[in-house]
This record gives structure tokens, C-alpha cells and sequence, in this order.
């Protein structure tokens, strides 16, 4: 392509000339196609695919990586000793959906009112200022945001405390040890951090309603609560839906937050479904029986993802069949 | 009553003046075209009138109310957007009928009795089921006129409302405009850069340059007196001839002229021109008694078996629009006459008023 352009700006008086100087191999549609996605195909086949396949043969296998024993050929029995177990993963799980719906509902309705505020505040003045700093949590490291955090909910020199003692009298709250409160406390953090998220997609969303449209809707006087659903969900929600799913996904796999903060405590109060995994794995070398809890929590996602895209297509499936 | 005045509006965009100092009036139940090029704050004077832009300075007057600083939904008009807008949730019938639905003065039947003649007015009784996807941009327009009139508000303004629309979906929106502005005694005005729409639908066409009004009149008025070179040039297709003409000792000569005329004794201006519409000017194989030389040096085919050409006096290059085939070849020598009694005099690109005989 480069070769194109100079020659172009360097000659013009022979167009002929340039249609051949293109090389011989690209003349063949199908092959400019392949070296053009050959790159990202590499990357994607060796960063991804290969892994999961590798963590898909690995959940059949009994290895640990103390023992020094070779691989075990175990078939099923590493998904079914899950499936079956006694242990606290089940109440991982459900654990891990709460906190999945609980934050991802928070941060929607607060990210969402926070968008329209900012939609509809166009000509305040420092708007653009304001808007890099509340997205500055979503830029953070998890695992940094993780640690001042600990320092902000600290009993004994934490502001938190030394707001709740000064301004309530209240004695000192320990948010991250108190088993009542620190699931709480760590879901409070993730909204924290993520809310940004979902104000940049309710902006989007905003943003693809058509101009034309919104006036034509105050020409008309619909009223304010009309416009919602007449004009701006309309064309807004494939995105606000993106966004929704997006987070919900990544909210399933939350880990770097809350290691520092609890490492999954008190007792197994934040403990999430990632830590427990990273658990297994980096801790206790379990490879085959954390490789088929991998493919698990896999198999849940996407049937999570499955779910909110066969909503989308439903409802675009409806209007078009109308 | 609802005449609308605009009262010396003013609005600028940053350094950029978009309307500079307007002041009219457009009379009740009269339908007024604001005319001109692309960015000649036509668009920014129609959305100061339905409350979408406010105004930097002035006032807007509807019918004894002032508006200036009411919101759009304060200021009962209706309007049709470049863009055709429907709701995409609601069927044509949903569409026509929302603009009433919030409005507890018109009832549940009243409402409907409405609907159903818009939907026959313009022709779409039977698309009222109809949703967004299944019509055309011509239909969907169709669909936003009849819901910028059905509320029967005393003013209804149009945005540019066929320039998304293909031509043949054009004109029939065109004869609905016709049929609805006949048939409602709404005060109008239609924004449009295209000449034919604002001579076929307007009582009164506002032609606008430069965030200025520069001239409002009836249309053949501004078609046959312009007081602007701007004017004569921007209507017409092709639009005037300018025919630089000089003056000297009391007579105005320009190459066109086969005789010199009589200057008028108030004549000022470095730039004088003599103006003249492309169809006025006659072309002849044979000389005539006030006819000038000239070469014949393009030609193009018209509509209604006329020809568009063009033929140069020395370096004064003429448009002429002649009936039927031009009398000589390309290349060749023609003879241009010009009737002198519709000769217009210009100075400095404004018109003097002087009449020849």
C-alpha cells in the first residue's frame, strides 16, 4: 500500500504503470485477506486459544505441580469431584452472583443517572474536567486501588474512621474484618471504581440518539418521562446493553481488588469464585482439579453472555417481524 | 392572529455571526420561504423561531406573545425537520396522534377525527399501521408534516424538509405541502436553499445572504425586480447577466449595448453594471437594428425545448436562454438585442431605480 501512495505523488503521468507495481501475490483476493489477518490470527491463536485448550486437556488430568508425579489421566472425575463437593464453593458461587448482580445493578443506575447529568449539562463550564476526573477509578490498577483502599477503611488511622468518630461519635468500624460488613465494603469499592464505566456507556448510548429526534420530541411536547422510551432507549440501549454485559463478565472474574483488601476474608466473607481458583492453582499447585473449575466458571460465562445477546436479537427480531 | 415579528435578532456562534440584525415581519396565515445559499443563517433564523437556538440579542413576537426565551414545547408551533423524524415505537397513527396525546385541551375523539384527515390529506390512510421500517425517507416525511400540522397550532415551520428525500418522493411531498397549506390557515415558513420549492409554495419568499434579510417580496416581484445583483443571480437557472458598462458625459455604454442610455443624473458607484435575464436577451443569425455582434461559444440543451448558451461580445461573455435551437453554429457570429425597457441598472451591486426606453 505504501508503495502505492509514493508512487502516485511521484508520477502521475503513468497511472498504468502503478496498477503493476502492486505485488504479484496480492493480485489474489483471498490471499491479501490472509496476510492481512495473519498477524492478529497468530496472536489470538498462540495468547488464546492455545491456553484454553491447553486448560481444557489439563481439567481431564490429575497433576499437581508438588507432587512431581506425571499428568494422571483422570477423565471427568476433577469436574465431578466439584460438582459434588461438600465445600464452600457452592456458596463461592452464590456468593459471586450477588456480588455480580449487586454491583452491576449499582453501577448501571448510578453510572446511567450520572451520564444523563452530564448529557444534559453540555454547556456547564469545567464539564470536560469534571469528566476526566470521575474516570479516573476505571484507569486505575485494581490492585492499587485495592491497597489505599485498606488504608481508607482502616480502623485504627483510616479516614473512614476518623470521619464516622469525629463527625457521628461512632466507634472505630472495622469494614474489612467485620464479617457483616466487608462483603459490603468490597462491593462498595468495585462501584467505586467501575460506576465511571457505565457513565461513559450511558454517554455513548446518549450520544447515538439522534439530535433531530430529541428536538422533535420537545416540539411535540412529549413530556420528559415519554422521551425515555419513545426516543432515547430505543436507539441507546444496544449500547447500554454492551456495556451491562460487559461488566457483568468482567465482574464474574473480579480478583485483583479484593486480594489485597481481604484476600477473600474474614473467614470466606469476599471470598469470589477467581480467588478460590487462584487459590488452587498459585497457591496450592492443584493444576488439573483448578483447570476444570476454570472450564466451569468458563461454561458459565458464557451462558451468561449467551443469555444477554439472545435478549438483544429478541427484541430487534420482534421489531423487524412487526 | 398569529404573525410573527422578528424585532432586531441577533445571534452569534462564538466570533460568527449567523443572523445579523434581522428585522420582519411574516404576516398571519401567509406561507414565507426564507431563500439562500448553504450557511446563510436561513436554518439559524427558523430554529430561533421554534425555541430550539435563542436569540444573542432581539426579541420574537408571536401574535402579541413574547417568545424570545420560551422553551420549544412553550412556544405551540410545529415542525418538520431536514431529518424525517418518526418515532420508531409508534405506527403512523401513534406518530400523528402523539403530538396531542399530552394535551388534555383536544379529546380522545377529537384527537382521532384529526388524525384520520391528515391521514387522508396526505394520502397515507392506508399506511396508519405502519411502522418505521416499512417506508420510504419521502413517506417517513410525509409521516412528520402531517405531525407538525394535525395539532393545528397557529404557526408551522419547515427545516429544509426535501433535501433527504430522492426527487420523485420530492415532488409528490411538494403537492402535500400545497394540499396542507391550502387547506390549513397556519403561518408558515419554509426554509429551502432550492429555488423552484420556495417560487411553488411561497406567498412571500425572505431571500438571505450573509445572516441578512436581503430582500422580501412576493416571488415574482424578487424574480423580476431585484434589488440586488445577489437576487438576480440566485434566482433563475441560469440566473442574470452583469454587464460591466462604464459611464461618461451623462450616457452609460456597456458592450451589450448596440446605443449608449441615458445615465441617471443620481448614478454613483465604482462597479456599474447593466443587468438582464438569460431569456430576455434575443439572439438572431441576421443583424437588427439595435443588435450587437457576437460569438456563439456554448450551448446546452434545456428543458421545454429551450436552449441554455452562451455568447461572448469581446471579452463579455453573455448567457442567453433561447426558444428552440440557437440560429448558428458553434464558433459562429450571432447578433444579441436586448429589449431596453427591461434593462436593470446597478451600482455597486445594488439596483438603481432607472427605467429605459
Amino acid at each position: 500500500m505504501t508503495t502505492d501512495i509514493s508512487v502516485t505523488s511521484v508520477d502521475e503521468s503513468r497511472p498504468a504503470k502503478r496498477r503493476r507495481s502492486r505485488p504479484r501475490l496480492f493480485e489474489n483476493r483471498t490471499v491479501l485477506v490472509l496476510a492481512l489477518l495473519a498477524p492478529v490470527l497468530t496472536f489470538f491463536i498462540v495468547f488464546n486459544t492455545i491456553p484454553t485448550l491447553w486448560l481444557l486437556g489439563l481439567s481431564f488430568y490429575n497433576y499437581s505441580l508438588t507432587s512431581g508425579m506425571p499428568p494422571d489421566f483422570v477423565g471427568f472425575r476433577n469436574f465431578f469431584a466439584i460438582l459434588a463437593s461438600k465445600n464452600a464453593i457452592w456458596f463461592d458461587l452464590s456468593r459471586t452472583f450477588t456480588f455480580v448482580l449487586c454491583g452491576v445493578t449499582i453501577q448501571t443506575l448510578l453510572g446511567g443517572m450520572l451520564g444523563f447529568l452530564f448529557w444534559g449539562s453540555k454547556k456547564m463550564p469545567g464539564r470536560r474536567i469534571a469528566l476526566t476526573m470521575l474516570f479516573a477509578p476505571m484507569v486505575l490498577t485494581p490492585v492499587a486501588t485495592g491497597t489505599f483502599f485498606r488504608f481508607i477503611y482502616d480502623p485504627t488511622f483510616g479516614v473512614l474512621n476518623y470521619i464516622a468518630r469525629a463527625g457521628f461519635g461512632a466507634g472505630p468500624i472495622d469494614f474489612l474484618g467485620d464479617p457483616d460488613l466487608a462483603f459490603w465494603s468490597v462491593l462498595a469499592v468495585d462501584c467505586w471504581m467501575w460506576t465511571p464505566f457505565m457513565t461513559l456507556m450511558t454517554l455513548a448510548a446518549l450520544g447515538s440518539v439522534p439530535t433531530a429526534e430529541l428536538e422533535a420530541a420537545e416540539i411535540d411536547r412529549v413530556p420528559m418521562w415519554r422521551r425515555l422510551p419513545l426516543v432515547i432507549w430505543h436507539h441507546g440501549k444496544f449500547i447500554l446493553m454492551l456495556g451491562i454485559l460487559l461488566r457483568t463478565i468482567d465482574s464474574f472474574k473480579t480478583l485483583d481488588l479484593i486480594i489485597p483488601m481481604t484476600k477473600g476474608g474474614p473467614g470466606q466473607n469476599t471470598r469470589l469464585v477467581a480467588l478460590e481458583l487462584n487459590k488452587q492453582a498459585f497457591e496450592s499447585f492443584n493444576m488439573g482439579w483448578s483447570s476444570a473449575y476454570a472450564v466451569l466458571l468458563l461454561l458459565i460465562s458464557i451462558a451468561m453472555t449467551s443469555v444477554f445477546i439472545f435478549v438483544l436479537n429478541l427484541r430487534r427480531r420482534r421489531e423487524s417481524g412487526s | 392572529m398569529a404573525e410573527i415579528i422578528i424585532e432586531h435578532v441577533t445571534k452569534t456562534f462564538g466570533a460568527f455571526t449567523a443572523v445579523d440584525d434581522i428585522d420582519m415581519t411574516f404576516e398571519d396565515g401567509e406561507v414565507a420561504c426564507l431563500l439562500g445559499p448553504s450557511g446563510c443563517g436561513k436554518t439559524t433564523l427558523m430554529r430561533m423561531l421554534s425555541g430550539l437556538e435563542t436569540p444573542t440579542k432581539g426579541r420574537v413576537i408571536f401574535g402579541g406573545r413574547d417568545v424570545t426565551r420560551l422553551p420549544p414545547r412553550k412556544r405551540n408551533v410545529g415542525m418538520v425537520f431536514q431529518y424525517p423524524v418518526m418515532y420508531p415505537t409508534l405506527s403512523v397513527f401513534e406518530n400523528l396522534e402523539l403530538p396531542m396525546r399530552y394535551d388534555r385541551s383536544v379529546a380522545r375523539d377529537e384527537r382521532r377525527r384529526r388524525v384520520d384527515e391528515i391521514l387522508d390529506v396526505l394520502d397515507i390512510r392506508h399506511l396508519s399501521k405502519a411502522f418505521i421500517e416499512e417506508l420510504d425517507a419521502g413517506t417517513r416525511q410525509k409521516v412528520a408534516v402531517g405531525r407538525a400540522v394535525v395539532r393545528q397550532s397557529e404557526i408551522v415551520l419547515f427545516d429544509e424538509p426535501t433535501t433527504n428525500v430522492e426527487v420523485n418522493a420530492k415532488l409528490q411531498l411538494i403537492r402535500a405541502f400545497k394540499t396542507v397549506t391550502s387547506r390549513l390557515k397556519q403561518t408558515i415558513v419554509y426554509v429551502t436553499h432550492d429555488q423552484t420549492e420556495a417560487m411553488t409554495l411561497a406567498d412571500r419568499i425572505a431571500l438571505m445572504r450573509s445572516g441578512r434579510i436581503v430582500q422580501y417580496d412576493r416571488p415574482q416581484v424578487l424574480y423580476g425586480e431585484p434589488t440586488t445583483e445577489f437576487g438576480g443571480w440566485f434566482l433563475g437557472n441560469p440566473g442574470m447577466n452583469f454587464v460591466p458598462a462604464t459611464v461618461s458625459g451623462g450616457t452609460i455604454s456597456a458592450p451589450i449595448l448596440a446605443r449608449p442610455l441615458p445615465a441617471p443624473g443620481d448614478l454613483r458607484g465604482d462597479r456599474i453594471a447593466v443587468g438582464i435575464r438569460p431569456e430576455l436577451v434575443r439572439m438572431a443569425g441576421i443583424a437588427g437594428p439595435d443588435s450587437v455582434p457576437a460569438k456563439l461559444v456554448d450551448q446546452a440543451i434545456g428543458i421545454a425545448g429551450r436552449y441554455l448558451t452562451k455568447a461572448a461580445i469581446g471579452d463579455t461573455v453573455v448567457k442567453v436562454n433561447t426558444k428552440g435551437r440557437p440560429p448558428a453554429k458553434l464558433g459562429e457570429t450571432v447578433h444579441l438585442s436586448v429589449p431596453r425597457e427591461r434593462l436593470m441598472l446597478f451600482a455597486d451591486g445594488d439596483r438603481v431605480p432607472a427605467r429605459f426606453s
